[in-house]
């Protein structure tokens, strides 16, 4: 990641003394850091509700799914990331394509609802950094807002903060990746990818816990 | 299904259970005991109170889940049975932690691992921290106590391949490695331990000092959560406690008010000193919260010739203890070597990458090995573990940094593990460090490994071992409780879990924790009762 942090970035630090990457690598420096882009991105009009049953996927066929946590400008968000993410893991054909992007959006949402407040904070936090332009633009160094974002340019940055020596880009790519890959290849549907053939059939057949719901 | 399984028929037949989201009005209970926490320590605690007559009431943030549940589903069991949906982590973010928050707690989730507490552990504790009472003669009872009650056993099955892979690297380098000791009953080896054993043959707290517990008229609350410990001059009155949503997330507003004469607490190394820390219990000498430890854990891959199936059969079953004590119980960080099961949820959170790469590498999954170093920390002065404080909406949270010390034992144990993996006939080798390629010889590997930057983040790290930050010790300046978990200041408080561990265990802690808390609610009930 880079080397210098643009002036815009650096006067929102409150010690801009200190050497900047030392200060990022705290966790203190970190908080603080994020903290301040989460109040600006609130005042500047960043979606800061989740995005309930109201979200832009106006292709997706099935709408029944009630988003508690992520907000509209997080799954334009990540819409824009799982392509790069997951990748060649994804259908070539559009409609199966965007149904996978969809579904595994929604699993990232239930699984961070279970994640409690705390980490909850922590992920609005980095949201809001890569939601609001100017960080955006200054931190992430994605220069075009996420929905015009192509899957290579999503992949530069994610290889980015993979290969910064700031610790917390690194632990931002750790986040983020996480999230999206134990969602993707966690699922039955994507089971075929990492070569699992389920919970062996024997078992399935003989336990009770799997009869009482056929 | 409800006649061969022991929870399901104990609703069945009246036990005293309540789900706390549920509850509808504020309410006030009151027993003898009031038991916080229902894993390895609070399971063992309860169900030996309550044989012995005493009222019992045991409270478990998390629900009760039990085999009709148990679907061999990792997303759901991650989100379900684990602490903050299994986003735990190290208040950097640097290392996951792995914990069970659910009725039994870890033992839940846990892989079987059950060893004895190393002698030279004991003996440590002995001479730095006066615990002379808990020397490995006297602690040989309670070690056989609990084996027979968890019906804890080497593994006679031949172990799994990934596992096997660790028996054969040792062996060809000549390295000492053993059979694992497990909690079963009539295993069926299928290698979902960690998503809740479908087929209720793991002897964790849930189907063993739960039930016993209920049996002997315990009640207990799940899905509520301990909010605080209530004093009233200088003994604890009341658990102030919120039950929770359906959710398990969401308290539901409902409070709950809980008296009793005797209080254990046992909700975790994290949890215990969270609870005390939001209760204000005295502390006259600032010891809540610290020297936490973790067995820091890292981590390599191997993709080996042949079909692995590192998601099946039994999870571990074999370690070696070669690099553990063997430089000194005080020396340079020693680790002990085990394997992890690999299920594609887990290995995609656990293998750092994005992207054709990320594609590529879980792919080979049906052939990959996978062998862990835990670090044995907290023995020496480098190694004085973590602290935890609360934040600010009274969730503790831990702050583990990771000192040169134990760098440089995870930078040793990358090598360990490595080489046995290529000893073992490993195609190639990647390291979990956001840095590594796949290595494909033993030399390549040794010069990447030289040259590695160890740092938090790009060295992945992990625990599914929390202890600690309850200490207990002869001298209440540098400890929480006693030998006994007995609080040195609160008369009526006791503490029963992993927490009160004065430095790690240097293995799996479970069965150490259901030892030392079957010893000292032994004691406890006849002080309870006279």
């Amino acid at each position: 990641m880079s080397e210098t942090l643009p002036q815009s970035v650096q006067t929102e630090a409150p010690a801009t003394a200190m050497d900047r990457r030392s200060f990022l690598r705290t966790g203190l420096g970190g908080a603080l850091f994020l903290g301040t882009v989460s109040v600006t991105a609130g005042l500047s009009g960043c979606a800061s509700a989740p995005a309930g049953r109201d979200y832009p996927m106006p292709e997706a066929m099935d709408q029944s799914y009630e988003f508690r946590f992520l907000t509209r400008d997080d799954i334009v968000l990540f819409k824009a990331l799982l392509p790069a993410m997951v990748g060649p893991g994804l259908a070539e054909e559009q409609v199966v394509r965007r149904q996978q992007i969809q579904a595994t959006i929604e699993r990232i949402d239930a699984g961070i609802h279970q994640f409690g407040p705390a980490n909850q904070k922590e992920l609005r936090g980095l949201f809001d950094l890569l939601n609001f332009g100017l960080t955006r633009v200054t931190v992430a160094r994605v220069w075009s807002s996420w929905e015009n974002v192509s899957p290579e340019t999503a992949h530069a940055f994610l290889e980015r903060w993979r290969t910064s020596g700031i610790g917390l880009f690194n632990n931002g790519y750790i986040a983020l990746t996480k999230v999206s890959n134990v969602a993707f290849y966690g699922h039955p549907d994507h089971w075929h990818l990492s070569g699992y053939p389920g919970p062996p059939g024997f078992a399935v057949d003989s336990l009770p816990q799997f009869k009482d719901n056929a | 299904m409800s006649l061969t399984d022991r929870i399901a028929r104990g609703l069945e037949a009246g036990w005293k259970v309540t789900d706390g989201a549920t509850l509808t009005h504020n309410q006030t209970h009151e027993a003898d005991v009031v038991v916080i926490g229902t894993g390895a320590g609070g399971g063992t605690t309860a169900e030996i109170l309550a044989r012995a007559g005493l009222s019992v009431i045991l409270v478990e943030e998390g629900r009760l889940y039990y085999q009709k549940d148990f679907k061999m589903n990792e997303l759901d069991a991650y989100a379900s049975l684990y602490q903050e949906g299994m986003s735990r982590v190290t208040k950097d973010g640097a290392i996951a932690v792995l914990q069970g928050r659910c009725v039994g707690g870890s033992t839940t989730v846990n892989w079987t691992s059950s060893f004895r507490t190393p002698d030279p552990t004991l003996n440590h504790w002995a001479s730095r921290f006066g615990l002379d009472d808990l020397s490995p003669d006297a602690m040989r009872l309670w070690f056989d106590g609990r084996e027979e009650r968890h019906n804890i056993e080497p593994w006679v099955t031949d172990p799994n391949v990934n596992n096997d892979i660790l028996r054969q690297g040792c062996e060809a380098l000549g390295w000492s490695w053993e059979v694992i000791p497990r909690n079963v009953k009539g295993c069926w080896n299928l290698g979902y331990c960690g998503v809740g054993c479908p087929t209720n043959a793991k002897q964790g707290a849930l189907t063993t000092t739960i039930p016993g517990a209920l049996d002997n008229n315990a009640r207990l609350f799940h899905g509520l959560r301990a909010d605080k410990l209530v004093m009233k001059q200088d003994r604890i009155d009341h658990l102030q406690a919120s039950a929770m949503a359906a959710d398990g997330v969401t308290p539901s507003g409902i409070t709950v008010e809980l008296k009793a004469k005797h209080f254990v607490v046992a909700a975790s190394a994290i949890g215990s000193p969270g609870l005390l820390l939001r209760s204000d219990i005295p502390d006259p000498h600032n010891r809540i919260g610290k020297r936490t430890f973790l067995h820091p854990v890292n981590a390599t891959i191997a993709e080996m010739p042949d079909t692995v199936d590192p998601y099946y059969g039994a999870p571990q079953s074999i370690y070696s203890d070669e690099f553990n004590f063997s430089r000194g119980v005080d020396g340079p960080a020693g680790f002990k070597l085990e394997v992890p099961p690999l299920h594609p949820a887990m290995s995609a959170g656990v293998v750092p990458g994005h992207g054709e790469q990320q594609v590529s590498d879980l792919s080979k999954l049906p052939r990959m090995n996978s062998v862990i170093a835990l670090l044995r920390d907290g023995f020496h002065p480098d190694s004085p573990g973590g602290t935890v404080s609360l934040r600010d909406d009274g969730s503790p949270v831990l702050d583990y940094p990771v000192t040169d010390y134990l760098w440089a034992g995870l930078k040793d144990a990358f090598y360990k593990m490595a080489e046995i993996q290529f000893a073992a006939g490993a195609k190639q080798v990647r390291l979990m460090h956001l840095d590594s390629p796949w290595y494909t010889t033993w030399a390549d590997t040794k010069a990447g490994i030289d040259k590695l930057t160890m740092a938090p983040h790009r060295v992945r790290l992990f625990t599914a071992h929390q202890m600690g930050g309850c200490g207990m010790g002869n001298n209440p300046e540098e400890s929480v409780v006693n030998g006994f978990g007995e609080h040195h200041q609160v008369t009526n408080l006791s503490i029963h879990d992993a927490s009160v561990f004065p430095t790690s265990i240097g293995a799996n802690p479970q069965l150490s924790v259901y030892a030392l808390a079957a010893r000292n609610s032994t004691r406890l009930a006849q002080k309870l009762r006279s």
